[in-house]
């Protein structure tokens, strides 16, 4: 394949990187018929790709041959056809990853521009081929990149080009796989830390309404992907609920703080509420989560694989603590001493939910250990301290309770003979008690859950 | 159909509001993803496949415009695809204009429409999202507007591009370039007001907006007041308007955002949003050039900035903004350097401290020792080096065409067209001075940079900053490597201005007269001037070049001016006075000059003479800069004998100046005389002195004895008070023996220089170069006329002829003065053999003589003494008396070389021989007819074979001889006659 580079060279910028493509799938087709095992595309290859379709300057003497706007745009199209009418999803894909995987070299700035202007055309004009190959690119790849990839999409569809979300909503039903992907993706992106780092409010909507609509698209990415060891580190998350579950215990602290902001600042527009958004987007993570068992159960994972990672909670609880500290300084007796609150509920909900269905695989004590910075709830304080031993006499190991004697379940032993309610009938949004009676459910149908059956201490 | 689209648009009236109300409130038509695609194919090939046909420019920009508003990927290459489509509006645009024909009729691509319609759709754009698409459209709007400007400025149409105004109309009349300029203007708007949130300046640019209306000159300025949208200018318009009434906030404002723009924000730093300005490392990049163009245009601006920018580019900042600077491409960087070069050049003010800044810089100040401040990059070094070459350049370039201009229309420069100004320069003109001095330092690259800006500034501001940039030079110069610069400053001047060094000369002078100048500069001046001309000698002698005609050229500016310079000579301090004889030493001497400068010079000389003769014995006894002061005396002698050969009256005045300065009570002491007093008045002594005005009657009781009767029949002699001793003589001053000695020698080296020097009686070249010149006889008398004035004024002008001996004794007391005046002059004796060499104006001295013998007769009449050689002095005076007697040819050699055997007699007999000689003169007066002058020899000559016969005066001689035959034995041979 490295011959033909003579013949590219005194062609055009544009048919030279059409002669490439073309010449590519050809040699990516033979590669896969013949069986060749590993199926990878060659350094000379991979060089001349380099050279012609992203235009990475080889060596310092020659200077870069650059495609004026038009020409990528010509180029770009004939992608996306390209693509298109590969019927072979190996080749398709082979063929993704020699253009686009990265190389960790000079080549990938203009690697990644060309991938997110393709990505971005491929939702516009609905390239469903595309959009699977760049998922599957986004589980590859190094989450920073992935995220880059997010902002681009993000900046074009929700900031760049009014009215064009719609366009971008229809990735749902293009491919479940990238609108996962993506949504981790963004989860990522958007950290909440500050103004700037907030989702805008369109995409916010289009997530909620995602996962309204289909909750089982949180975990497509993971129930499509075969767990094996080669997950490359630094990738992605396998399924945004790391993310998402981060963005709703945030979200109360840091929208009341761009508020105060945007309010010193003069600037009066007037958005609609993110709160029920939020809401809801809570509860469906929850309700992901109790879907959980059964998937890992089915792939014989449950109890051994941690769809939530330990590190990411202690970061989260850190920058809670943080965000708890800043709004006390900025605004010590406020009218709304409700959202640190909210946000210890949530945190704690999601903390409960997420052990009992073993998407969090660890002890109270390291859960105490992590939240031990965060100011005093209720709710968080029950959840922590476990279901106490009293009522469940079953484990000795459980006997001892160092805050026992602190615990306000043990102020009110009373308590725990709550009916309980399903949780689905619940929307968690304000007050306290309807919020306490999702734990206390997932305490006590015991039945349901395997909390009981196994000791706490045991990790993998 | 095309009619149609274009009558519409007419007929709409204001068609953009129209757009962008229709485009902001109907939402699209959905497309769907094949549709979508379909659209793509048919942008790209241009070819609707649907319809079957080509696309026309029209279709084609509306499809591009439906790409635009729902594939975000294609907007690069839309904007791409509209560039085409406003290039071509404007060409059909200017096309038009050239071919004068009616804009409405047989436009074949008349895209106002369009072109108004990606208007409405960018300007919706910008306003829904400032912070993505302000900077992108802000660019793409920029780069196409120069595209097309340059693109077009060849046309016929297109004004020149100095014509601003004009040009600006234009575009504005072109629908294109008035959408872009406008987007453009939105974009800055946009940027402007999103970057300062704070409320303050928001608020006066609201302020402004809703006043703006009242004001008719920014109304001008083109305020849109229904819109709000500011149209070209305006944003400048505003700033500027603003920079008037509140400077420092907009100073502060602007200078925050140059400096924000060179902070580094974490670059790739995945979480930030890349519309930020602050992270965007695009508009960070942008922020430099964009407030260079700011200040381009609106000096209000420029003005707010420019005082405080050069203060705040510390070399840490500098650092910064070359890394920021590094990431824009070359062609770029040439444009912003030629915009900061020019905006340099049109500063008003600050323009020093920016050329300080820049060539502080460019050289630091080692790079060993870094100093006070850390040494700064190399790369900003070369950054400033090169800014500064470049403004140099253009400088030259501003100053030599204006010139150019001026010489080609000299009669019309001055009144119809005025010249131009180059503000820079024209600040610096006040700081020539401080140029100066940096230049002189001498410091690698820098003093050739400040020189050459030196020569642009000169010419710039034409003879006068001209005049005082060389004056400056001439004054600081300390040493000849720094004087050349102000030679090749006038080499490089000379060909564009006319008698730069005279004037400067004058200004010199002029300085001088003010007492501007301390007196190191004063001394520097002069010195240098003087080197100046004396680098003609040199230049004579060896390789000729350039300087010579310069040498020239100062010499006569100076001798021009040498009567300004001649008081100087009397300066009190002895530097200044030194480098003024050295000058006036090595000047040239003006053809005509009038004689009262003249005199007045002559006097400063002799008198400065004098001086430097006294200031070299002090310089000799204290041991300290004798080598100034011996050179100064040289210079004044050079002097001296340069102003003697000038003219006859010049020497006359001299010779009489410096024998009466020699004799002088104050001068008397550096040739070994001593302050006689002549009166024979008792000299107050020391304890009476201090109550000297005590008792009036004390002064009458005394006033008889007081009464001079010197030269009258009544003589008194005052030989002291009766009961308190003889008179007590002045002590005798404590002199070197030595300088006395230089000092005499150094006198009658100029007198005799003086009096031989040609200047008298034409040339009179001899024979023997090695044998000194002779004594001007013209000359010889002038000095023996003042002798003898000034040794006793009664006989002055007095008869010549002796008469007998016995007559003396009526005049006792002149001839006692006489010899009084001798023994206290010992200088006198010198001088009389000069006049003696100058034969025959010893005859002038005959009175003098006459009056000397006879006390000399009278006292080896009365001395007791068994030998001549007891009384020292008198046997002295009466060998060189006859010695110059005969020198002079008052007496034949048989006569004169009597003196030769004095010391060997006893009083009485030398008596006897001076009668002999008193015989002869008397018999054969001392009269100048009596000489001849020999042309052979060139002097006059006296026969004394017409006299008597000399051998009745001889008879004594024989006599004595006889009488002393075994000591004067070896004499005899000398007296045969």
């Amino acid at each position: 394949m490295g011959d033909i580079r003579q013949s590219l060279l005194p062609r055009d910028v544009l048919s030279a990187a059409k002669e490439l493509l073309y010449h590519l799938d050809i040699y990516i087709s033979n590669m896969v018929q013949s069986g060749r095992q590993p199926p990878q595309v060659d350094s000379k290859t991979q060089e001349l790709v380099e050279e012609f379709i992203l235009h990475a300057p080889k060596d310092r003497n020659t200077p870069a041959r650059r495609m004026s706007a038009l020409q990528e745009l010509q180029l770009l199209e004939i992608m996306c056809s390209c693509f298109q009418e590969q019927s072979r999803d190996t080749v398709r894909q082979l063929m993704f990853s020699a253009l686009f995987g990265l190389q960790g070299n000079q080549a990938d700035e203009s690697r990644m521009a060309l991938l997110g202007k393709l990505v971005s055309m491929a939702i516009a004009v609905g390239r469903v081929p595309i959009l699977e190959c760049a998922a599957t690119w986004l589980q590859r790849t190094y989450r920073v990149y992935c995220v880059r990839l997010a902002q681009v999409l993000v900046d074009d569809y929700c900031s760049l080009v009014p009215g064009s979300g719609p366009t971008l909503q229809n990735i749902h039903s293009a491919s479940p796989r990238f609108c996962c992907q993506f949504i981790t993706a963004v989860t990522m992106l958007y950290d909440l830390t500050t103004e700037e780092l907030t989702p805008p409010l369109e995409l916010l909507q289009m997530i909620v309404s995602w996962i309204q609509d289909d909750p089982r698209l949180v975990l497509i990415n993971f129930l499509n992907t075969p767990i094996s060891g080669n997950h490359p580190v630094n990738s992605m998350d396998v399924t945004p609920l790391g993310g998402l579950m981060r963005w709703c215990i945030k979200a109360p602290l840091a929208y009341s703080r761009d508020k105060k902001q945007a309010l010193t600042n003069g600037s009066t527009a007037s958005e609609p509420e993110v709160g029920p958004l939020f809401s809801a987007l809570h509860l469906s993570v929850l309700q992901v989560l109790m879907l959980l068992p059964n998937i890992l159960n089915e792939k014989g994972l449950f109890g051994r694989l941690a769809l939530l990672k330990m590190e990411s909670l202690a970061s989260l609880t850190s920058d809670l603590s943080r965000l708890l500290d800043q709004a006390d300084k900025h605004a010590p007796s406020t009218d709304t001493p409700a959202l640190p609150q909210l946000a210890l509920d949530r945190l704690a909900q999601a903390l409960q939910v997420s052990m009992a269905n073993r998407a969090l695989l660890c002890s109270r004590e390291d859960l105490r250990a992590i939240c031990s910075r965060l100011p005093h709830n209720n709710l968080l304080q029950l959840v922590l301290s476990g279901p106490v031993m009293y009522y469940s006499p079953i484990s000795p190991a459980m006997a001892f309770s160092p805050r026992a004697s602190h615990s306000p379940i043990a102020s009110h032993p009373t308590h725990p003979a709550h009916p309980p309610t399903h949780t689905s009938t619940h929307t968690p949004t304000c007050t306290h008690t309807p919020l306490l009676s999702v734990p206390r459910s997932a305490f006590h149908d015991g039945g349901a859950f395997p909390l009981q059956t196994q000791p706490l201490t045991q990790t993998m | 159909m095309l009619k149609d689209q274009t009558m519409s648009v007419v007929l709409d009236g204001s068609p953009l509001k129209a757009m962008q109300s229709s485009h902001t409130h109907t939402p699209q038509t959905a497309l769907s993803a094949q549709e979508l695609s379909q659209e793509i194919k048919s942008f790209i090939s241009g070819f609707d496949s649907v319809q079957g046909r080509k696309l026309n420019v029209r279709e084609h920009a509306r499809c591009a415009v439906r790409l635009l508003r729902s594939v975000p990927a294609c907007r690069g290459a839309v904007l791409e695809h509209l560039r085409g489509v406003y290039d071509e509006h404007v060409s059909a645009f200017l096309h038009n204009l050239e071919t004068e024909s009616d804009a409405s009729s047989g436009v074949s691509s008349n895209l106002e429409d369009i072109i108004q319609e990606v208007h409405g759709v960018l300007s919706e754009f910008i306003r829904l999202n400032p912070r993505a698409w302000a900077p992108l459209v802000s660019a793409w709007a920029v780069d196409l507007l120069g595209q097309l400007s340059s693109k077009h400025a060849g046309r016929r149409v297109a004004p020149h591009s100095s014509s601003l105004n004009e040009l600006l109309q234009l575009w504005m009349s072109c629908a294109a370039t008035r959408s872009l300029m406008e987007a453009y203007s939105q974009c800055l708007a946009a940027m402007l007001a999103w970057y300062y949130h704070q409320p303050s300046l928001g608020m006066w640019l609201k302020d402004f907006c809703s006043h703006g209306a009242k004001d008719t000159g920014l109304m001008a300025m083109g305020v849109d007041k229904g819109s709000r949208v500011p149209k070209i200018g305006s944003v400048v318009g505003i700033l500027g308007h603003l920079a008037v009434h509140h400077s420092d906030s907009i100073r502060k404002e602007l200078l925050r955002m140059f400096q924000e723009s060179l902070c580094p924000s974490s670059p790739l730093s995945p979480t930030s949003s890349s519309t930020s300005w602050e992270s965007s490392p695009q508009l960070r990049r942008a922020a430099v050039p964009f407030l260079l163009q700011l200040a381009a245009m609106s000096p209000n601006l420029f003005g707010a900035v420019s005082a405080e920018l050069v203060e705040l580019l510390r070399p840490p900042v500098l650092v910064q903004l070359q890394a920021v600077l590094q990431g824009i491409p070359r062609e770029e960087l040439d444009n912003m350097l030629g915009l900061a070069v020019h905006l340099i050049s049109q500063s008003p003010s600050g323009g020093s401290r920016v050329l300080r800044f820049l060539a502080d810089t460019a050289t630091p100040a080692s790079v060993i020792i870094s100093g006070p401040t850390p040494s700064p990059h190399e790369g900003v070094r070369e950054g400033c080096d090169r800014l500064l070459q470049m403004l140099l350049l253009h400088l030259h370039k501003l100053v030599f065409n204006r010139s150019e201009g001026a010489e080609v229309n000299p009669h019309r420069s001055a009144s119809s067209q005025p010249q131009r100004v180059i503000p820079f320069l024209a600040e610096l003109q006040s700081h020539v001075g401080e140029l100066c001095a940096e230049t002189l330092r001498l410091e690698r690259k820098r003093h050739l940079w400040l020189h050459q800006l030196l020569c642009l500034l000169s010419v710039y501001g034409g003879p006068s900053v001209a005049t005082e940039a060389l004056c400056q030079l001439l004054t600081q110069a300390h040493n000849p490597e720094e004087l050349a610069l102000a030679w090749q400053l006038h080499t490089t001047l000379s060909s564009c201005i006319a008698g730069l060094i005279p004037a400067a000369v004058t200004r010199c002078v002029a300085q001088i007269h003010t007492h501007t100048l301390g007196t190191r500069q004063l001394t520097q001046l002069l010195l240098n001037m003087a080197a100046a001309i004396q680098s003609q000698d040199e230049e004579r002698r060896g390789a000729s070049g350039v300087q010579s005609s310069m040498a020239i050229q100062v010499g006569s500016a100076v001798s021009g001016h040498l009567h300004d310079f001649g008081p100087l000579l009397l300066h009190g301090d002895p530097n200044v006075s030194h480098a003024v004889v050295r000058l006036l030493s090595c000047s040239p001497l003006p053809r005509a000059s009038s004689p009262a400068h003249l005199l007045l010079l002559c006097r400063a000389a002799v008198t400065h003479f004098f001086l430097a003769l006294r200031r070299r014995g002090e310089g000799g006894k204290l041991g300290r800069d004798g080598g100034q002061a011996c050179e100064e005396v040289n210079c004044s002698v050079l002097l001296l004998s340069r102003f003697a050969a000038y003219s006859s009256l010049t020497l006359k005045a001299l010779l009489q100046q410096l024998v009466e300065g020699a004799l002088h009570k104050g001068n008397a002491g550096l040739f070994g005389g001593q302050i006689a007093d002549m009166s024979g008045a008792p000299l107050p002594s020391k304890s009476v002195s201090p109550d000297i005005g005590a008792s009036l009657l004390d002064i009458n009781c005394r006033f008889g004895t007081t009464v001079n009767f010197s030269g009258s029949v009544w003589s008194v002699f005052h030989a002291g008070v009766i009961g308190k001793g003889l008179k007590v003589r002045t002590e005798a001053q404590l002199t070197d023996p030595s300088g006395v000695m230089q000092n005499v020698q150094t006198l009658l080296a100029v007198v005799v220089q003086c009096c031989s020097s040609s200047g008298l009686n034409g040339s009179r070249l001899p024979s023997d170069p090695d044998e000194p010149l002779p004594i001007n006889a013209e000359a010889a008398k002038v000095v023996a006329v003042t002798m003898v004035e000034n040794v006793c004024p009664d006989v002055a002008n007095g008869e010549l002829s002796w008469p007998p001996e016995e007559h003396a004794r009526t005049t006792v007391e002149r001839d006692i003065h006489i010899r009084r005046c001798f023994e206290a002059h010992p200088v006198l004796f010198p001088l009389l053999q000069v006049v003696a060499a100058g034969r025959p104006a010893l005859c002038y001295c005959s009175a003098v003589l006459r009056g000397l013998l006879a006390t000399l007769l009278a006292h080896w009449e009365a001395s007791r003494e068994l030998l001549s050689t007891d009384s020292p002095w008198h046997l002295q005076a009466s060998c060189l008396l006859v010695s110059c007697m005969g020198e002079g040819q008052l007496l034949p050699p048989v006569l004169a070389n009597v003196h030769e055997t004095f010391p060997h007699l006893t009083p009485f007999e030398l008596r006897l021989l001076l009668l002999a000689v008193w015989e002869y003169v008397r018999g054969n007066g001392p009269m100048p007819q009596k000489f001849v002058f020999n042309s052979e020899k060139g002097l006059f000559c006296r026969d004394f074979s017409r006299d008597g016969d000399v051998a009745r005066y001889v008879a004594p001689i024989h006599s004595v001889l006889h009488k002393n035959i075994d000591r004067l034995g070896h004499l005899c041979w000398r007296f045969q006659l």
